[in-house]
């Protein structure tokens, strides 16, 4: 039994391809995903090591977030450094923000990261960085640049370079007295940028005063091990201090890192999800009509007195060998991906890592298996429970199937499609935490419920698209075939179906939000002018601009107002995290013109706050409550002194100014400006960008090119879910491909009939190609209509939220999806439609 | 063998092979399915091809009608030299003069009875004529069963809609490969009376592989096929003298 079902296996193993092509796309997209992130992980890791190379012994603060973090003092420093064992001594004085300008342009650098330190004239004594050419600094207003810095920035020794510090709020000019490179002849770690100050000064710059330092390194004496030493050391440490070998410092370093690409492998594996779950669907629909084309043979098994069982297993044994041949596959390809993929990002980020091997864990390889096994298994179950249902009998004559009513189907359909919509609804009204969980089970149960729903609907939207397609005779035929199992069709058109609707959802969130943007633009709110912070990094008060800048910006000629705006996502509300503004009340009430709900909008003083009413609804607050705001480590009690009306562009907590003395920084990260009545919009704008030329990443607009750049944002995102669905749709179309392949094989005496009465070649074609475009517009149709409820549903939740304000259709993109649906369908007809047309006559017809 | 290259002439012949031969591999495996075979089938007549299992018989016709290509020799339908069209040649060939009866019926599932006898036309972007078409149903008797599929119609019903598909073009000639050999007998004399009455009412040349003594007796001559040659013909034939012939060319 088990060898007649393996040959049958070998036998067929061109229809089975595209199953198992299916499977390597969807198990390589998953585990390349995994090796990616496994790789970028141990580049890393390999960086963090090269950084601790001549590291024994890590001495940091305990709780280096703290609003007052611990400092060793100089005196430590000596203390610690005279512990017996203890070759070399290094004091930490860094800062990242620190962005040097270009000498050509006049622009700030940009790197992913801007490092500073401190240094004394020995230099790195730990043997990091060594200086190529000049001297160490020496004076407050010298500088030593990495030499990847001197090269983004166009500077060499003698010149004068301007460099932004954040502690500063503002851009100081240096001298460069010399170049510095890092051991191994690199001249980064990892891209970035590194300016090194003197140490008096770097300390003054960053710590606020001499004679301290944020951390310290120690390399060992020769004989004496690095926990042996962090054993010594710890006798000697002040409080609030904690030592860590140079292998736990790297590990812990890395391991913090890992966590931010855990999130990126996260949401690659999703994307891989779809894809496997629209691989369900070609393999399902690959052995339906595998068994469908055997029932002759099946029953003729069971005639000679194999039990149901045995053909279950049989089929089954069929689907995990298939499914182990492609994860196996598709592991292969996987890594192949892994390493591709790892050495683009690397290039495009500008990221410059020392080279290492590809990383395959044991993770990428038990999810190939797992993900290839389950997904073939769960689609060729049904499948083999309807061979084991082929009654002996069946051997005997020529099987004449009915068809069946799709009354069972349809309501199974629709107790999938009620539930599922019931958990989408329930996970948009924000009930129960695992919301995002509720909702993804809710999407595939309507993607189920609609995908056993669609043999009903196939019947009547085909023959609608039919007639409006299918011209000619050959087309007519095309359309008959696309009918004549609505089953099939319907199953083939779900797949392309689901990723259609996962687009057409993010598009359709997307013009809504563009469109309410403009609607926000569009209503004259008293702000001309936006400034804009770096999106380089969170806001936490260390990017952005001084607000000072913004008492030059109110000189200009046609300024009325303006408004500082500082920003932090370090915080929390009553105990969960918050994203906290600090601003002027009374101004911001002026030009945002807010509304009072309750309490006072007025000038805040330290410790009072107000909030929107959506927020003080939800957690029943009122005015003179009292609320638990942290910020960063801080902690305090506010008072809420006003609640005022949220709208799409203004919502949230507004602290006080007095606040901002908690945040990281003192910048604020966004700026709003107020101009006269037939003020020059576009020369203000020219005058406040050259204001706030010296902050780096800063940005300034007027409303309209704010929107526009929005807008810009979010046709971005929906495009890069476009190119992650790819996958998916590529399996789709691969789907399209196998039902017209299969489908030709049986109907080969139906094709040799229509040649032999007359069909010439062109039109096999065009009638292969009707059959397929309205597989694909039929799916993109269903997907369209799917992706356009998701969308409302998500943006009605989104509006009630106030995050938007209207629905709105993204009329080209549909356009465009339906148009695509067509050139796919045709696409997917091209290699079937050549079989078809070269079947030879005789031979067609002769065939058994 | 004549060395008079044959002139493309209007003759009395509806198809015909000149000097054909259908050689099957190459070397050892080499088949000869037609040996220098030379027939001329007249118009207007019903002409059944016969022979034992291997004689050709059945290559013979599908060189006749152009689905396979011969070897060596020409073959005409009418005045259309077959030998050597190309695929878009042979589709029209197929479309204006050739018409097919086939053993499994072929008919399509998914079209009704009616666009099944159509479909020649339909596919030819040609007009039927109505009076034809009205003719050719009741000849074969399926006006109650017009709207019905093929899986919904009986075989004996099936091939009649499958003889109405191949007449209601009026083609040159009907080549049928034996019709009758899915049918009980009383099916199969319905279909055979169909045909014959079609040559004699209509004047529609038909011709017809069939080893059955009594289909082969419908037809106005038999043609003898044995070991890829033509052996012997016989004239208005009966199941028993189509028998002895059978008997003759055996032994």
């Amino acid at each position: 039994m088990i060898k007649a079902s393996l040959r049958g296996l070998l036998q067929r193993k061109l229809r089975l391809a595209l199953a198992v092509i299916a499977i390597v796309l969807s198990v390589g997209f998953l585990s390349g995903s995994i090796v990616l992130g496994d790789t970028l992980n141990a580049r890393f890791a390999g960086l963090f090591s090269t950084i601790n190379e001549n590291v024994a012994v890590q001495v940091t603060a305990k709780d280096p977030d703290a609003a007052e973090p611990a400092r060793l003092s100089q005196a430590d420093l000596d203390r610690l450094s005279r512990v017996d064992g203890v070759a070399q001594a290094s004091g930490d004085v860094s800062a990242e923000g620190v962005i040097p300008f270009r000498t050509d342009t006049g622009k700030a650098v940009t790197a992913q990261v801007g490092l500073a330190a401190g240094v004394d004239s020995r230099g790195d004594t730990l043997g990091l960085v060594e200086l190529r050419e000049g001297a160490w600094p020496a004076r407050a207003d010298e500088v030593v640049l990495s030499a990847n810095t001197a090269k983004l920035a166009k500077a060499q020794r003698g010149t004068q370079l301007k460099v932004f510090v954040p502690q500063l709020g503002e851009a100081r000019t240096y001298t460069v007295s010399g170049i510095a490179g890092f051991a191994g002849g690199r001249d980064s770690l990892a891209g970035e940028t590194l300016v090194m100050f003197e140490l008096k000064h770097a300390q003054e710059l960053f710590y606020g005063t001499t004679g301290v330092y944020a951390s310290a390194s120690f390399g060992a004496a020769s004989g004496v091990s690095q926990d042996e030493l962090k054993k010594r050391i710890e006798r000697e440490l002040p409080s609030g201090f904690k030592a860590q070998t140079g292998k736990e410092a790297t590990e812990e370093a890395s391991n913090a890192l890992g966590d931010s690409f855990g999130i990126f492998t996260i949401i690659l594996s999703a994307f891989a999800g779809v894809a496997a779950f629209v691989g369900i669907f070609l393999i399902y629909n690959t052995f339906n009509i595998i068994v469908a084309q055997r029932s002759r043979e099946l029953a003729l098994l069971r005639a000679m007195g194999a039990s149901w069982g045995q053909v279950i297993r049989a089929v089954l044994l069929e689907a995990l060998v298939v499914g182990g041949f492609g994860a196996t596959l598709g592991l292969g390809f996987g890594i192949a991906v892994g390493v591709g993929a790892e050495a683009l990002l690397s290039n495009m980020l500008g990221v410059d890592l020392p080279s290492g091997g590809v990383v395959v864990s044991m993770w990428a390889v038990l999810w190939s298996y797992v993900v290839g096994l389950i997904v073939t298994m769960i689609a060729a179950f049904i499948p083999a429970v309807k061979a084991s249902m082929v009654p002996p009998i069946a051997a005997m004559r020529e099987t004449v199937r009915p068809d069946k009513s799709l009354l069972g189907l349809s309501i199974t359909g629709g107790a999938f499609l009620v539930p599922g919509a019931g958990l989408v609804a329930l996970a948009l009204t924000g009930i129960g935490s695992a919301t995002t969980l509720v909702l993804a089970g809710g999407v595939v149960l309507v993607f189920l419920g609609v995908a056993l729903l669609s043999p009903l609907l196939a019947k009547p939207v085909v023959r609608l698209l039919g007639w409006l397609l299918g011209r000619g005779q050959a087309g007519k035929l095309g359309v008959r075939n696309a009918l004549r199992n609505p089953r099939r069709t319907a199953v083939t058109a779900a797949a392309l179906m689901i990723g259609v609707t996962l687009i057409t959802t993010a598009a359709t969130v997307a013009q809504s939000f563009k469109s309410s943007i403009e609607d926000i633009v569009g209503q004259n709110t008293g702000v001309d002018i936006m400034i804009l912070g770096p999106n380089t990094g969170p806001p936490n008060g260390e990017i952005g601009f001084n607000p000072a800048a913004l008492d030059e910006v109110k000189k200009l000629p046609g300024v009325t107002d303006t408004a500082a705006w500082h920003i932090t996502i370090e915080a929390a509300i009553a105990g969960t995290p918050a994203f906290i503004s600090a601003a002027d009340v009374p101004t911001a009430k002026r030009m945002w013109q807010m509304q009072e709900v309750g309490g006072q909008l007025r000038t805040l003083g330290a410790q009072e706050m107000v909030v929107d009413d959506n927020m003080a609804e939800a957690s029943r607050w009122k005015a003179g409550d009292q609320v638990t705001v942290g910020i960063g480590q801080t902690s305090k009690k506010y008072t809420i002194v006003g609640i005022y009306k949220r709208t799409p562009t203004l919502q949230g907590p507004i602290l006080g100014l007095p606040a901002v003395d908690d945040f990281a920084g003192k910048l604020a990260y966004q700026g709003f400006v107020s101009l006269d009545d037939g003020a020059d919009v576009a020369g203000t704008v020219a005058k406040v960008e050259d204001i706030m030329s010296d902050y780096p990443g800063v940005t300034v607009g007027d409303m309209s090119s704010f929107a526009r750049q929005q807008s810009q944002a979010f046709d971005v995102l929906v495009n890069a879910i476009t190119i992650l669905l790819g996958v998916a749709l590529l399996i789709a179309l691969l789907g399209i491909i196998n039902t017209l392949l299969l489908s030709i094989v049986e109907r080969t005496r139906e094709l040799g009939l229509v040649r032999a009465v007359g069909l010439s070649r062109g039109g096999v074609v065009r009638m292969v190609g009707v059959e397929s475009v309205l597989i694909s517009v039929f799916g993109c149709l269903l997907g369209v209509t799917l992706g356009v409820g998701l969308g409302a549903a998500f943006v009605k939740a989104l509006i009630d939220l106030d995050f938007m304000s209207k629905f709105a259709l993204p009329w080209a993109n549909l356009a465009v999806y339906v148009g695509a649906a067509l050139v796919f369908g045709v696409v997917a007809a091209l290699w079937p439609a050549r079989r078809a047309a070269k079947l030879n006559v005789l031979e067609a017809i002769a065939y058994e | 063998m004549t060395l008079t290259a044959p002139v493309i002439t209007r003759t009395a012949a509806a198809a015909r092979a000149a000097d054909v031969w259908k050689v099957y591999g190459s070397g050892e495996a080499q088949v000869v399915a037609l040996r220098d075979v030379s027939v001329e089938l007249e118009r207007g007549r019903f002409t059944a091809i016969m022979g034992p299992s291997g004689s050709g018989k059945s290559t013979l016709m599908h060189c006749l009608a152009g689905l396979d290509a011969v070897t060596r020799g020409d073959v005409f339908v009418g005045d259309t030299k077959v030998t050597g069209l190309s695929d878009a040649g042979l589709t029209k060939l197929r479309r204006e003069k050739v018409g097919f009866i086939f053993q499994q019926f072929n008919l399509l599932p998914t079209l009704t009875a009616e666009e099944n006898i159509l479909l020649p036309l339909a596919i030819a972007g040609r007009k039927p004529d109505r009076a034809w078409f009205q003719t050719v149903i009741d000849t074969v008797g399926l006006g109650d069963r017009l709207g019905h599929r093929p899986s919904q119609l009986s075989g004996g019903q099936q091939q009649r809609v499958a003889c109405a598909r191949a007449l209601v073009s009026r083609p040159e000639v009907i080549f049928a490969d034996e019709p009758t050999g899915n049918l009980d007998s009383r099916a199969g004399n319905e279909i055979l009376t169909f045909l014959r009455r079609s040559v004699i009412e209509y004047g529609q040349t038909i011709v017809m592989v069939t080893h059955d003594a009594n289909a082969a007796s419908y037809a106005d001559r038999v043609v003898f096929l044995a070991d890829g040659r033509i052996v012997s013909s016989l004239d208005d034939p009966t199941a028993d003298t189509v028998l002895d012939m059978l008997k003759a060319a055996a032994g």
